[in-house]
């Protein structure tokens, strides 16, 4: 398994317990998008922020958060703050 | 245009906890994190601010706005129980809340227009229920209103995710804004 499908794993893991949609939830990919596709509601959303910093112990500020819509985004600020740790 | 969002005290005490380490600073800007640690009623202020942000955000999307994430980019001020402000960049939205022990419902409008809104206790939790719900409901009280046939009205989410009603096919062109949230949903729509 490449280190992105890992990643992508685990995020699967981290939105489990939030998602509305368990279609989108099971054919989730990059372009995936948390509130339109996993229909996970914005309350839900900010702990999937805060169950990511938890996981790899990074700090999101609000700035990198804004640009986490979808699977893509969240990979790319997600790979960005570990390299910066 | 109009936005509204309701917020189910029960719902919420299932599924999120503000009170969890880091929570609130991710939503609020340090102004409402003051409004917050100064109400009587911190849970209240705390889904009362969010209603606010919710219903100003999806004005802000209909009117041409792009997505983003960042709650703290939407400061909200409330002047008072029922009124209040949420700015985004320079634009305000005058919100307008009603609260009870069940729930918290919030809607924004750009400038002072008359709007209809109904809120419904639904049954089921399903979001697909409850949007199909909501529909039916917006298409019914559409059709009585202006004396339309209920089976030639529709209504559909643009693209960006904004509820359209459409009469023989075409767009009525006006504004409408739905939400669910465990077992209460709402609609608002632009008075004629």
């Amino acid at each position: 398994m490449s280190d992105k499908e890992q990643m992508i794993d685990e995020l699967k893991s981290i939105v489990k317990p939030y998602i509305q949609d368990e279609k989108a939830f099971e054919n989730m990919h990059e372009d995936t998008d948390f509130i339109n596709d996993l229909k996970i509601n914005s309350a839900n959303l900010i702990d999937v922020i805060l169950d990511i910093e938890d996981k790899y112990d990074i700090q999101l500020d609000n700035e990198s958060m804004d640009k986490m819509l979808n699977i893509k985004a969240a990979l790319e600020v997600i790979n960005t703050k570990i390299s910066e740790k | 245009m109009v936005g509204n969002d309701i917020v189910d005290f029960d719902e919420t005490r299932r599924s999120s906890n503000w009170e969890r380490r880091g929570f609130l600073q991710k939503i609020f800007t340090t102004n409402e994190q003051l409004i917050i640690d100064m109400s009587s009623d911190p849970n209240a202020t705390v889904w009362h601010l969010w209603s606010m942000k919710e219903s100003a955000y999806k004005v802000f999307i209909q009117a041409g706005g792009n997505r983003f994430f960042d709650p703290t980019k939407i400061e909200c001020l409330i002047d008072s129980s029922q009124k209040g402000r949420a700015k985004i960049n320079t634009t305000t939205f005058w919100t307008k809340t009603s609260i009870n022990s069940k729930y918290v419902f919030s809607t924004a409008l750009l400038n002072n227009i008359d709007i209809d809104t109904r809120i419904f206790r639904l049954n089921q939790k399903s979001s697909k229920y409850q949007s199909d719900f909501m529909h039916q409901q917006v298409i019914q009280d559409f059709a009585e209103r202006n004396s339309l046939n209920s089976s030639e009205i529709s209504v559909h989410k643009n693209k960006k995710g904004v509820p359209i009603i459409y009469y023989k096919n075409k767009s009525q062109n006006k504004s409408l804004s739905i939400t669910h949230h465990g077992n209460y949903g709402a609609y608002s729509i632009i008075k004629n």
